[in-house]
């Protein structure tokens, strides 16, 4: 095999074009698994989140309503209470009685004995002052005949206040009946202690952000605000908003006031039937919902977790399917294109021995006509002695070109039966350094020197020494010819126990000119050869690649122009079965003749 | 003259003619068949020591010739030629007890020299033959 300095080895056109093809196998098997499996996760992950919100969010709303009207059956019972505690004493107790200053104040002490829900009480005249009078203001002189309340009780009979000042100057509220007693009226008047009133609303508020609170119709504080209204204050918020009977409704920050700081809010109100106060339930809406966020937050965190845990899966078992995809397609690749040189050798090989058979029977021919020639120019007399001389060593000439094809198709032969051969038992080291001894004397003085490095550790080989002589034999002479050119140069020959496949593995590494990369692939094909015409057959790697086959083996040659080439032969310790044990051991080339010789008894 | 009758039996015409004039040339007595019923036909009739066989032929083929010459008259050495190269045929040819098989081309001289053993196998032969006779003669 002759060689040219061109640059190395290593084609990697083909590889690119395959590694953008395992891309893009790669991109679709990761969209594909994202589709059939994070697509439904995120789907049926967010139908879930968004209706267990809806229903978390109504079932808040409703109970945020059930919640503000339970207390404002409360605060109805509270007053209610306290207008029928009026009414019965009224009822119960005459005037005359009740004008009396020590029997009123019996009574007081009476109604407050349980609980201290009442601050004063009074007895006032259908003119409007008073007959008589318990608490802690001096109320006695005042006419109330030109008061608010004092006209709408004359009105109802019954009248609850809103809160308001009053001769007292301090917020209150009252609650007054209109008796009528012998065609006389008169009115028994009470008034409830404001903190009662706080301390009962106050204790309805909800949460750390939550408060309760009534308003009256204008929009006037009628108990104190968890967080700074005091009684009698103006509220900031519009009662345009609290036209039904009762609601509940989200308010934006925007639409509160600065103090506490602005968030969004959730309000609900009901209006209560007497007196007609505002009861309203305030508490921020994130707190309200917290537990209900909380929860969508973990939801949404576990959606989004297994999505990312979706993606990487996808990602890591796609690359190890690809992993493998390529692998396999490489050993498939690789059995191809063994399968294909195999086949082409045998196509070869048949080819080869059919050839071989027709030239050799003309070549018969010729050589016979050629003896006939020389026998009849040697007997015939008086011949010119030049012409004689020159027609002998024309038909010498002749002699040596039949060799030369005798030689090629001998070259054939042996390329289409090289199965026959005999296995024994033999220690490789010692074949290989018999086989380097006879190639150092090939190498002679052309400067090349041959050093082997063999394995101690090899077992006895089980096959067929004669190939593996043959297989030898080629790969030091193409490593001498890869030499052609070169002053000096070095062939190493290694032998190595290869314990994972159990064989030897012998690399033939020489210095010479390397193989171009384009010629890599074509240098196992038979009469492949770079050698001048009338130099080489191009058999010998061909026949050393078939050899190797046979033996259960495989070839691999990497190689840097310039630098030289490495040839690796991996053969098992046993070769395959197959192999007839009694045929005879045939060589190529030089080595056929002599085992093409008698084998006479 | 050496007295060696040679049969060369091969349906390539030019070569069986050309290989009878040489070996004549060389003092043999040589006759030329072209196919194996006509070999077996003349050896029938002649008595050949050396028979020059070629494996493929038309009708009845080499080896065939050679199991019907082995069956009528052993003491015939027979030497193989062929152009085919198949050690396979040519070793079936051995072990059916041809003395020996050469590959086409063949020069004259190797050829003589194989004919020349091949004789000196049939007359080693022949006296074994002989002494076994005249011993077995000898014996009461």
């Amino acid at each position: 095999m002759n060689r040219s300095p061109t640059e190395s080895v290593s084609s990697t056109g083909s590889d690119e074009l395959l590694g953008k093809a395992y891309g893009g196998l790669y991109r679709r098997f990761v969209t594909l698994t994202l589709v059939c499996s994070a697509l439904p996760l995120l789907l049926v992950g967010w139908i879930i989140y968004l209706k267990y919100a809806s229903f978390s969010n109504e079932r808040m709303v409703d109970y945020f309503q059930r919640k503000v009207e339970y207390n404002r059956r409360i605060v109805e019972l509270f007053i209610g209470e306290r207008t029928r505690d009026l009414e019965l004493l009224g009822a119960t107790h005459s005037l005359e009685y009740l004008r009396n200053q020590e029997n009123l104040e019996a009574v007081f002490a009476a109604i407050n004995q349980r609980n201290l829900y009442f601050e004063d009480l009074g007895v006032i005249s259908e003119r409007g002052f008073h007959l008589s009078y318990v608490g802690p203001y001096d109320l006695m002189p005042n006419d109330y005949s030109v008061t608010f309340w004092f006209r709408g009780l004359m009105e109802k009979g019954i009248y609850v206040s809103d809160m308001f000042l009053g001769y007292r100057k301090v917020p209150h509220f009252i609650i007054a009946v209109l008796r009528r007693e012998d065609g006389k009226k008169w009115i028994f008047r009470a008034t409830v202690y404001t903190e009662a009133l706080n301390s009962l609303v106050e204790s309805m508020k909800l949460g750390r952000s939550g408060e309760v609170f009534l308003l009256n119709r204008q929009g006037v504080y009628q108990t104190n605000s968890r967080f700074g209204a005091k009684v009698m204050d103006k509220a900031s918020i519009s009662m345009e908003h609290f036209q039904n009977d009762s609601g509940i409704r989200i308010i934006e920050p925007e639409t509160l006031p600065a103090s506490p700081p602005p968030v969004r809010q959730i309000m609900a109100y009901s209006w209560l039937k007497e007196p007609h106060w505002l009861l309203v339930v305030k508490q921020d809406y994130d707190e309200v919902f917290r537990d209900l966020n909380h929860a969508n937050f973990w939801t949404l965190v576990f959606l989004h977790v297994s999505l990312f845990a979706i993606l990487i899966v996808s990602i890591v078992t796609t690359r190890y399917m690809i992993k493998v995809i390529r692998i396999r397609d490489q050993e498939a690749q690789e059995l191809n294109r063994q399968l294909l040189h195999a086949s082409k050798l045998a196509s070869i090989g048949q080819l080869a021995a059919g050839v071989a058979h027709e030239i050799n029977n003309p070549l018969a021919v010729i050589m016979t006509e050629n003896e006939i020639i020389r026998d009849l120019g040697e007997e015939m007399k008086g011949l010119d002695e030049g012409f004689k001389k020159e027609l002998l060593e024309s038909l010498a000439r002749v002699d040596s070109q039949v060799e030369r094809c005798a030689s090629i198709t001998q070259g054939l032969l042996t390329y289409s039966r090289r199965s026959k051969s005999a296995k024994q038992t033999f220690d490789i080291n010692g074949s290989v350094s018999e086989t380097v001894a006879l190639m150092k004397r090939w190498a002679g003085t052309t400067g090349v020197s041959l050093e082997t490095d063999l394995d101690e550790r090899l077992p006895p080989f089980h096959s067929n020494r004669f190939q593996l002589d043959q297989v030898l034999v080629n790969l030091i002479a193409n490593a001498l010819d890869a030499h052609e050119g070169k002053r000096h140069g070095i062939i190493h020959v290694i032998t190595r126990w290869d314990s994972k496949r159990n064989g030897v593995e012998i690399t033939v590494a020489d210095t010479g000119v390397g193989i171009p990369s384009e010629n890599l692939d074509r240098i196992f094909d038979p009469f492949f050869s770079t050698k001048p015409s009338g130099k080489g057959t191009g058999l010998g790697l061909s026949i050393t690649f078939s050899i190797v086959k046979e033996l259960g083996g495989d070839i691999t040659v990497r190689s840097t122009v310039g630098e030289g080439s490495e040839f690796r032969v991996f053969l098992p310790l046993e070769s395959p079965p197959g192999i007839d044990d009694h045929a005879q051991p045939i060589g190529m080339d030089d080595t056929d003749e002599k085992h093409q010789r008698p084998c006479g008894r | 003259m050496k007295n060696i009758n040679v049969l060369v039996v091969d349906d390539e015409e030019p070569f069986a003619v050309n290989l009878s004039k040489l070996l004549t040339r060389r003092g043999y007595t040589t006759a030329t068949a072209e196919n194996g019923l006509t070999a077996l036909r003349m050896i029938g009739e002649n008595p050949f020591d050396v028979v020059l066989l070629d494996l493929k032929m038309p009708g009845l083929g080499g080896i065939e010739t050679l199991r019907e010459i082995k069956k009528k008259r052993p003491e015939i050495q027979v030497i193989i030629l062929t152009g085919h190269g198949t050690v396979d045929s040519a070793m079936d040819g051995i072990s059916l007890g041809a003395f020996d098989y050469a590959m086409k081309p063949i020069t004259i001289r190797d050829l003589q020299e194989k004919i020349d053993q091949a004789h000196e196998r049939k007359l080693l032969e022949e006296e074994r033959m002989r002494s076994f006779v005249e011993g077995m003669a000898e014996k009461p």
